[in-house]
């Protein structure tokens, strides 16, 4: 049995009086896609961001390949250091729904400055390596363009790019192509795609039913809060459905979902 | 008024123009500091940045100008003029910036921080490398504002004894008994200089990359 | 190093009187020239376009030059063509028209930001340019306009410690001459920056209370 890329358990997370996660458990195995779905504010995207540690849980504990993230396990439980942190954290790239391109940098300084600056690597090798990882998502010839010069669906390419450039060993995708055109999200979708056959791990945050169902290894399904189930998607679409997801997938026949009605 | 006067009164511009300039690039690198002291998350740095942001936004230049002159031989340092009224513009222009950041750092974007964080930026690294610039490039009228207001405010670091473009007018209007087209020449050549600061500042404004879509 | 500020608070009477002066000075000469700015203002919006950018001129030239230089202009170059003044007087005019030109572009800012369809339905209703400017420009845009009105006028507070330099027995001259006469030259600036930073405080610390009190009037 090998060690879960991310282990999840027990997670609560509340804000003020919402419960927005309800005693979450889940284990992610090296090299296999989960999709996270639910209807909106299910809690999806704020498990996404608690196993990035971006939002600190209430109760519960993260794992990221056997170590533990933002909080020390033992007794003594107390919480990591800045530099402890970033050591753990550094296996985790992240997308975000809004780019968050850096909007002063070109699609290469973006890439690059944290090779530079974090990695402490000399400008022409980390030059290299960015570039490398753009010519990857198809937007070497984008190289020079600042994001306001580029689409959302480049900017989002430039972003995975940004993650991947940092050699990291899982992906977290929140809602990668939601803030996107719908003729933009496919260009997206297809270098995920790519990345999930080359055996990346990754968690997916997303509304497209239709990749969860052809990419994802597991869905992980959310609904207020509470983890319904994470399970292979022939078993999870399988009918008879359990009554919430159905309903749930009603609502996204334009996504992909009705290919599994 | 001669062609011989208004010469030296030019002459004299360039003074002006240098001190104002060093001062505003000092001001803005302490603008900078005094910025992230407020945002460190330590308190007696926040207090000490307040005090100070309070203090040379709330003395008079001249004021300011004058204790710096008198207190600093006090104290056993003795400068040179062009020192002591570098350093008078310095710190009030860095207060005044100091308080023009603000509103920059306020505004940029949370999710630009958050991804820094996951890239792998310790906090300095990323208020060096990513909110830095952002919230200069937000700023940046503003730092062209200030820089036409420094302009004008290093007329008064005569009192400190540097000979610039209004010290050269007070002279030349004693020793000619001409204050009135002197002072008028002087108040062309600021104008002047001020239009230019401000059509470099909007042709750089156009120049520079966009900003954060919200 | 060692400071003796009793010698200079010995003088209170005095420094009273200069801050008497300064403060006089400030509220006059700010109150002139907000009305002033605001005449302004008023005919560059119904001037027409002539009158509009013939008074554009004075303003950039009174906004793109040093008030010192305007204050020598005035006081030392006046007496050339007929105008010679008393220094109080000088300093009180050179503040008034400073400020006038900074408080013309605050209330111009103020009327563009009133949408045209609220002044055209009161012109269909028939109401006069004066009632207009009475009843939709002012309180519309006095949101907006208060703000930089209160910066403005901490920034007069400070410009007059410049008419110290043309002798207007204001604070900074009094606390100045005192400080000389005692051979106290730091202490009597060290003072002199407390009471400025008091001043300044306690100002904004009144403009932020008057912001609160028109929000809640207008909520």
């Amino acid at each position: 049995m090998t060690e879960p890329a991310i282990k999840v358990s027990h997670l609560s997370k509340q804000f003020g009086e919402t419960q927005v996660l309800r005693d979450i458990s889940m284990e992610v195995t090296p090299g296999t896609v989960s999709c996270l779905i639910g209807p909106s504010g299910s809690g999806k995207s704020t498990l996404l961001r608690c196993i990035a540690f971006l939002e600190q849980a209430s109760s519960g504990s993260i794992h990221i390949e056997g170590a533990p993230l933002g909080f020390t396990d033992g007794p003594q439980r107390r919480r990591q250091s800045p530099a402890e942190l970033r050591r753990v954290r550094s296996r985790i790239g992240m997308v975000f729904q809004q780019f968050n391109l850096w909007p002063h940098m070109t699609a290469l300084g973006n890439v690059s400055i944290a090779l530079r600056k974090v990695r402490g690597m000399a400008r022409s090798e980390a030059e290299d390596r960015a570039m490398a990882q753009l010519d990857k998502v198809g937007l070497k010839e984008r190289a020079h363009h600042y994001p306001a010069q580029l689409s959302g669906g480049q900017q989002q390419r430039v972003a995975i790019a940004r993650a991947l450039a940092l050699d990291p060993t899982i992906m977290l995708f929140d809602e990668p192509t939601s803030a996107l055109d719908p003729e933009l999200t496919g260009e997206v979708l297809n270098v995920m795609r790519q990345l999930a056959a080359e055996g990346m791990t990754m968690v997916v945050v997303t509304h497209e039913i239709g990749f969860a169902a052809s990419v994802g290894n597991r869905i992980a399904f959310l609904d207020g809060g509470r983890l319904l189930f994470h399970d292979a998607p022939e078993t999870v679409f399988a009918a008879p459905r359990e009554p919430r997801l159905e309903q749930f997938l009603d609502t996204y026949l334009d996504r992909g979902a009705s290919m599994l009605k | 008024m001669t062609w011989k006067l208004f010469s030296l009164l030019l002459e004299a511009s360039l003074m002006t123009i240098f001190v104002s300039a060093v001062s505003i690039l000092l001001g803005l690198a302490l603008g900078i500091v005094l910025s992230g002291m407020r945002m460190s998350g330590s308190r007696i740095a926040y207090a000490g940045a307040g005090v100070f942001i309070s203090f040379f936004r709330g003395v008079p230049l001249l004021v300011q100008l004058l204790l710096i002159f008198n207190l600093l031989p006090v104290m056993g340092i003795t400068l040179p003029s062009l020192a002591t009224a570098i350093i008078g513009l310095s710190l009030c222009t860095a207060a005044y910036q100091a308080e023009n950041l603000r509103g920059g750092f306020e505004g940029v974007p949370p999710g630009l921080v958050e991804s820094a964080e996951m890239a792998g930026f310790s906090r300095v690294q990323s208020f060096v490398w990513i909110r830095t610039p952002i919230a200069l490039r937000m700023t940046f009228p503003a730092l062209v504002n200030e820089a036409i207001l420094i302009l004008k405010a290093s007329s008064l670091v005569s009192v400190v004894g540097l000979i610039e473009l209004t010290k050269m007018a007070q002279n030349l209007s004693a020793s000619t008994y001409q204050p009135l087209p002197i002072f008028a020449s002087a108040g062309v050549i600021y104008l002047a200089i001020n239009l230019v600061v401000a059509a470099i500042g909007q042709r750089a404004e156009d120049a520079l990359p966009g900003l954060p879509s919200k | 190093m060692s400071f003796d500020f009793a010698v200079i608070l010995a003088k209170l009477p005095q420094i009273l009187m200069g801050l008497g002066v300064t403060i006089l000075i400030w509220v006059g000469g700010t109150l002139a020239a907000a009305v002033l700015g605001f005449a302004v203002a008023t005919l560059r919006r119904f001037g027409g376009r002539a009158v509009d950018l013939a008074l554009r001129v004075p303003i950039e030239i009174l906004r793109g030059t040093p008030f010192l230089v305007q204050i020598f202009l005035l006081y030392f170059g006046g007496p050339y063509i007929g105008l010679r003044l008393d220094p109080w007087v000088a300093g009180l005019l050179g503040i008034s028209i400073y400020g006038a030109a900074y408080y013309a572009e605050i209330f111009r800012a103020g009327f563009q930001s009133v949408p045209p369809g609220h002044v055209e339905a009161a012109e269909c209703v028939g109401l006069s340019r004066k009632q207009i400017i009475a009843t939709i420009l002012l309180p519309e845009m006095a949101l907006l306009v208060l703000p930089p009105s209160l910066n403005m006028a901490v920034i007069l507070l400070k410009e007059t410690a410049l008419l110290s330099l043309i002798t207007v027995p204001e604070l900074t001259m009094t606390v100045q001459a005192i400080g000389s006469q005692q051979y106290a030259f730091v202490e009597s600036l060290v003072i002199l920056a407390l009471v400025y930073w008091a001043l300044v405080e306690l100002a904004n610390g009144l403009g932020r209370l008057a912001e609160r009190n028109l929000s809640k009037l207008s909520a």
